[in-house]
């Protein structure tokens, strides 16, 4: 019985040797691949070996475009190659777009995410929604004191966290387990499981008919108005966008702030100051929906999401 | 998942080898010091709150006022209120603790050692989420315990096969219960229903697997606490497969003795309504476990419907039908297991969802849902 733990002792020391490069050779294929990125499952499990990924392979040889928002940037509705991201990435075949949307995700998490990748990304496109950052990021990112104050945010026990590091440092299935998990199926094992538990009986019937969607009559509009003025700093929402839009300039990197409205709002001046103050450096793009394009009022079709990425990409250079 | 958690593996790396190198007389004391550190760091305050109760339970004049504190608090945090202790593995704890108030009454735990009380108590891979274990039981497993090779191989496959059980099969149907949210047709929620009684199953299971496990490691042996349940071919083998420890520790701690005492009344004429009112009580305080919630007393009492409706079958069936040789044949074990798991399924709805919506649900279920 000694042998028998020794010898599966020794076969787990083996096979963890194994597990970091087949883990950057997963992680290429996964985010640097031909195809369109999306998370597979719309949750924030694989935000962050994302993140872990853009961290540590910093330089890259395409021009790097991070999509941050909800579930009309996620595409909830659509197929991962009809999302906005995806549109953009076949316009502009020559950039490397993530798409990191994630039901419900709002503005502060994009803010604390973009701090850990901006170095790692040439331009953001953040949808300007909610203020609140997601109560799980600290367990999935380094998150700062001061954003742990500013988002209400639990730190991750100390103790725990330090023994996880150490044993992740020196055990790399354990420390991995999570960015392999995502390379591998895109989300989480379970989450890969419960989605594809149907696939077998799929597969034995006849392949469903492509999905096929209405023409849109109606257009969608984008503006960025710009003019000198004062700058607003009044509500959380605009200290989040002045906080990120400093960011970009402090790094030498572009973000886009993609504002949806459904109804005209009329009032352009908060923006067009902003994109005086910050250009060019960052920009708010106020993009136009009519519902007659969307499924349900908020969320794009197909050719409305294509309209959007089209009007988007030239936003991704400074103006 | 507290088994997951680092510290918990240092703390009981800790006690393995502590355990392992010392002499064996000092085996009690290692598994207190370390199931207290354990207690204590995962329960904070509420650790002086259960040493409390363990020094009242070793006084055996102080045995009472022991166990009506004990059931108290038990009461207390199964009312669904908000507090600012965490009760760790109270409900496991707190019939550990009245079992042996119970057994030194009835002069079946003759000494009791302090330190014995405490390794017992704060025994940390049973802390969680059982088995429910009994003392003289555990003494003597902790006496004979070795950490030998072969145990501490069999005891990680154990573990494996727990953590297998749960992140695999588990947390996998756990999405397909949340579902539960969405469904509209009686399709959708059987499926969920089902989902759900693996799910339970599952979970729970893989919990004892994993304390089991980490028991075996030790070379201490813990009571089992599933025996393939949804193959019970009747509603009283369930409860012989499903929670064992708590079945047996209801057995012998609310149903015997309940029975013994209405026999002791004019009841004894009528054993039938005793063993209705056993059975029904009995489960009653089972679904209290639980939760002080109407849907789990609803839960409970479904259940000791079943009993007794079983019971009462049996007794009331002729014998040239209850030994017909069909019953012995296997169209009769296939459909004495489905009916069973049906039943027992069914009554997962009220455990699964609170009372507005479990209605909903069994509806929707038979149909009468508009």
């Amino acid at each position: 019985m000694k042998r028998r733990l020794a010898f599966l002792l020794l076969w787990l020391v083996l096979l963890d040797q194994g597990v970091p490069p087949l883990l950057e050779h997963l992680e290429r294929k996964h985010y640097e691949g031909t195809t369109t990125f999306r998370f597979a499952n719309s949750d924030l499990f694989a935000l962050g070996p994302l993140v872990d990924y853009l961290r540590a392979h910093p330089r890259h040889d395409s021009r790097r475009v991070v999509f941050f928002g909800n579930s009309m940037i996620f595409g909830y509705f659509l197929d991962a190659e009809d999302a906005i991201p995806a549109q953009f990435q076949k316009l502009r075949p020559d950039l490397r777009v993530y798409n990191a949307g994630v039901n419900g995700q709002e503005i502060g998490t994009s803010y604390v995410v973009a701090k850990d990748i901006i170095d790692s990304v040439d331009v953001l496109y953040v949808q300007v929604v909610g203020v609140n950052a997601n109560p799980m990021l600290p367990a999935m990112l380094p998150v700062g004191d001061d954003d742990l104050r500013r988002f209400h945010l639990t730190p991750p026990d100390r103790v725990e966290h330090a023994l996880q590091s150490r044993l992740g440092r020196v055990w790399h299935l354990y420390g991995l387990n999570d960015r392999l998990q995502a390379a591998l199926f895109g989300t989480s094992t379970r989450v890969f499981i419960y989605m594809h538990k149907t696939d077998v009986l799929r597969a034995l019937r006849a392949a469903p008919p492509a999905r096929s969607w209405p023409p849109i009559r109606d257009h969608i509009s984008v503006r960025a108005p710009r003019k000198a003025g004062p700058v607003r700093n009044a509500t959380e929402q605009q200290k989040i966008k002045n906080d990120l839009a400093a960011l970009a300039r402090a790094h030498g990197k572009r973000v886009v702030f993609v504002e949806f409205e459904w109804t005209n709002n009329g009032d352009d001046d908060e923006v067009a100051a902003f994109n005086a103050a910050y250009a060019p450096f960052a920009e708010t793009v106020i993009v136009h929906v009519p519902p007659d394009v969307t499924f349900d009022g908020q969320h794009p079709m197909p050719a409305s999401a294509a309209q959007i990425a089209q009007a988007l990409v030239p936003y991704g250079a400074a103006r | 998942m507290i088994f997951t958690d680092l510290r918990f593996v240092a703390l009981f790396l800790g006690c393995w080898i502590s355990f392992a190198v010392l002499p064996k007389r000092f085996r009690a004391a290692v598994l207190t010091f370390w199931g207290a550190a354990f207690y204590a760091v995962y329960a904070g305050p509420f650790f002086a709150v259960v040493l409390l109760l363990a020094l009242l339970t070793f006084f055996r004049r102080m045995g009472w006022l022991a166990a009506i504190a004990t059931v108290a608090l038990l009461a207390y945090f199964k009312a669904d209120t908000t507090s600012v202790l965490v009760p760790l593995g109270f409900s496991y704890l707190a019939f550990e603790l009245l079992h042996v108030v119970a057994e030194r009454r009835r002069g079946r735990i003759e000494s009791l050692s302090l330190i014995d009380l405490l390794a017992f108590i704060f025994f940390a891979p049973a802390r969680i989420a059982g088995p429910i274990k009994r003392y003289p039981d555990f003494v003597a497993a902790v006496r004979d315990a070795e950490p030998s090779s072969e145990n501490v191989y069999r005891g990680l496959l154990r573990i494996l096969f727990g953590f297998a059980k749960k992140f695999f099969l588990a947390d996998v149907l756990a999405l397909t219960v949340a579902e539960s949210a969405y469904v509209a047709t009686a399709k959708q929620a059987w499926i969920v229903v089902f989902a759900f009684a693996l799910r339970i199953w599952l979970d729970f299971s893989a919990y004892s697997d994993i304390a089991i496990g980490l028991g075996r490691t030790l070379g201490i042996v813990l009571p089992e606490n599933f025996r393939a349940p949804y193959l019970a071919r009747n509603i009283r083998d369930f409860w012989e497969r499903w929670h064992i420890t708590l079945s047996h520790w209801v057995r012998d701690y609310v149903f015997t003795p309940l029975g013994r005492s209405m026999f002791r009344t004019p009841l004894r004429n009528t054993p039938v309504i005793i063993a209705v009112v056993s059975y029904l009580v009995t489960f009653a305080v089972v679904g209290a476990w639980h939760g002080l919630t109407p849907a789990f007393l609803i839960w409970g009492v479904y259940h000791g419907v079943l009993l007794s409706l079983y019971h009462v079958i049996r007794l009331k069936t002729p014998a040239r039908i209850a030994d017909h040789p069909w019953y012995g044949s296997r169209a009769a074990r296939v459909a004495s297991i489905a009916i069973t798991f049906f039943a027992v399924a069914v009554g997962w709805v009220p455990f699964m969802l609170p009372l507005p919506k479990a209605a909903k649900m069994l509806a929707l279920m038979f149909g009468v849902a508009r």
